[in-house]
């Protein structure tokens, strides 16, 4: 997922938007058929270095910048479903990077208070 | 007045008799619920979500998937491309995180409804279903106070979008009138209006009906009960919003109908579940698939500030078949819109101020299926489009493009599988030759028609021109499922139209 969503000079990355925490709560709130789709996501960026860069490794095995490249080309593949793959990743990573308030800061967007998880009961 | 949410397992079944049954609280069952309610009638809306004020609303777009939307956004149109369809599970349905957009029935759907389906022209002579769904219209326009976008709301995303199109020379150029009152352009709709501005159902309609009757929240049906030919009830069990436990059973009996709004996808899937037979059931599905050309400009735009949809034209409705409108994508989902990854999908989020993204839906003639997934008994969606379908799909990314460079955009960002990531104002004639394959663009079906469409013979509908199931009593169908063209607008205001029309006819029957 970090891969996606790099630290760059100018932007916070997703390893700073408390991923792991989110994570957790996205396993246990979300429905299994997304968390599935998360998990095939995941197994797709490691498992396919060979037809986005042409590397015979897995992705974890990668330098940093051919791990970068690797995220780029399987975001932007010229095959459908391994496009996909990458918005199974991107999707959920993004709903997680996107709400921090150091990353909304950067585009000048208030910080979001939480969501409240409440609802009638009466 | 009596609002009954979750009930855990192991407590007693719930069960109440009311005179109608109505299933689901968005814009159709909503506007049927509250008609037979004024009329009098004791009335139950039984509805799947939660039901949450503006003050439960989440603020993030994590929030909204979790509370607000079904199956957390993930249902999805299957054909030679995955769409995502964009519909809610909660109280006041798709009308809480919808745009709010009204648009009056178009004078010739009705036309087509007359000669393709045999409806809408028997009764009170020709014209009869017309007539009686604009004087509904005219009526909800008034009750939830539509109006047009205000200045100070409009935010600077609708202004370019006005001018552009003003510059460019489109037809029916206008800033859209919507279900809100004194929108302060707080950028929110999707998430649900935390403001109290926009006119949702949950708090409209469905508090109106509960001050006289009964609300269940939390309450999927599983079952509508049909007793030979009658429908007398409904059943299921209530759903924890939180946890997804399952809890107590709950059973409503219905004396006089059960109305059912269940939306496009759920409405025919629970027919099904109920053991209507109908050999159109299922079928007839359609809709608006979309997607966005954004713009880039030299001075921030900042999209989420003014009305998330605030400026649209209908002139390209009759030809090439298509509505433009405007639409603030959220930071959180914007990178999903963009191709790629890695630090160069970082640089194109960085550009986020600058970009505005408008959009296209189409008037698609192409026609899908719903069908009930054996194992998980969820609606399943076959939809793809066709190549007169792309070609006004294509079309349509032409035109946002047009209109972003006469509006003063310095580049482009379409989002075209196997074409330049950024376009230079000069290129733009080589969206003429854009791919005509569903594949190369990422969309969404926003607009949902169809699954149990009316008609006047049995054999190629499931309802009536009255919203009756073909064979059944006291079974009415009262959301988009019974609409069997494309609209070629916004649907918020037909449905609700076609619903208290529906709910009329039964009162007087």
């Amino acid at each position: 997922m970090c891969a996606f969503y790099p630290r760059t000079d100018e932007l916070p990355g997703l390893e700073d938007t408390g991923i792991d925490a989110f994570l957790v709560q996205f396993r246990r709130e979300t429905t299994s058929l997304m968390w599935l789709g998360v998990l095939a996501g995941t197994f797709v960026y490691f498992v396919s270095p060979l037809i986005t860069i042409f590397v015979p490794l897995p992705a974890f095995l990668l330098t940093k910048r051919l791990r970068d490249k690797h995220a780029f080309n399987l975001g932007a593949h010229p095959i459908y479903l391994v496009r996909q793959t990458a918005m199974l990743v991107k999707l959920p990573a993004g709903l997680c990077w996107g709400r921090h308030p150091d990353v909304r800061a950067k585009f000048a967007l208030p910080p979001l208070p939480p969501d409240p998880d409440t609802w009638r009961t009466t | 007045m009596t609002h009954v949410s979750y009930r855990a397992k192991g407590e007693p079944p719930y069960e109440a008799d009311v005179d109608y049954v109505v299933i689901g609280s968005g814009a159709g069952g909503a506007a049927a619920a509250s008609t037979l309610s004024r009329a009098g009638a004791s009335v139950a809306i039984v509805e799947a979500g939660a039901w949450r004020d503006p003050n439960d609303y989440p603020n993030s777009t994590y929030g909204s998937f979790r509370d607000l939307m079904d199956d957390w956004g993930a249902q999805l149109a299957m054909g030679r491309a995955i769409w995502p369809i964009v519909q809610a599970r909660t109280m006041g349905g798709t009308t809480v995180i919808n745009s709010a957009i009204c648009v009056r029935t178009p004078a010739d759907v009705f036309d087509r409804w007359e000669r393709e389906s045999g409806i809408g022209g028997t009764a009170s002579g020709r014209g009869a279903l017309r007539d009686r769904v604009w004087a509904h219209q005219d009526a909800i326009e008034r009750e939830l106070s539509v109006e047009e976008v205000p200045v100070a709301a409009r935010g600077r995303s609708n202004e370019l979008a006005f001018l552009g199109a003003q510059k460019a020379g489109f037809p029916d150029s206008h800033y859209m009138r919507r279900y809100v009152k004194g929108c302060i352009g707080s950028g929110q709709c999707l998430q649900g209006c935390r403001a109290l501005k926009k006119q949702s159902t949950n708090i409209t309609l469905v508090p109106e009906v509960e001050a006289k009757g009964l609300v269940l929240s939390s309450a999927p049906v599983e079952k509508i009960v049909i007793d030979g030919r009658r429908a007398t009830g409904v059943r299921g069990h209530f759903v924890h919003p939180r946890t997804r436990a399952r809890g107590a059973s709950f059973h409503v009996r219905a004396k006089k109908a059960v109305l059912v709004a269940a939306s496009v996808t759920h409405t025919p899937v629970l027919l099904m579940a109920s053991g209507v037979k109908n050999r159109a059931l299922g079928k007839g599905f359609r809709a608006h698939p979309g997607t966005g050309v954004f713009g880039c400009y030299a001075d921030p735009v900042d999209q989420n500030v003014g009305a998330t949809q605030g400026w649209a034209s209908t002139g390209f409705r009759e030809h090439p078949g298509l509505k433009l409108e405007t639409l603030a994508i959220p930071l959180e989902l914007v990178a999903s819109r963009f191709s790629g990854g890695g630090i160069e999908l970082m640089k194109r989020i960085s550009e986020y101020r600058h970009v505005a993204m408008w959009c296209h839906a189409v008037r698609a003639e192409s026609v899908g299926s719903i069908s009930r997934n054996f194992f998980s008994g969820k609606p399943q969606v076959s939809y793809g489009l066709d190549h007169a379908d792309m070609l006004k799909f294509r079309e349509g990314m032409y035109l946002l493009a047009k209109q972003h460079v006469a509006a003063g955009a310095k580049e482009l960002i379409t989002g075209i599988a196997g074409m330049p990531y950024k376009m230079q104002p000069n290129e733009i004639e080589k969206l003429k030759d854009a791919p005509l394959d569903p594949r190369a663009y990422i969309a969404i079906l926003s607009h949902l028609f169809g699954g149990a469409v009316m008609g006047s013979n049995p054999n190629e509908s499931v309802t009536d021109g009255r919203g009756r199931v073909h064979g059944y009593e006291g079974l009415v169908v009262c959301d988009a499922a019974v609409i069997p063209s494309n609209l070629g607008v916004n649907p918020q205001h037909t449905i609700m139209g076609l619903a208290r029309t529906f709910a009329e006819d039964l009162l007087e029957a």
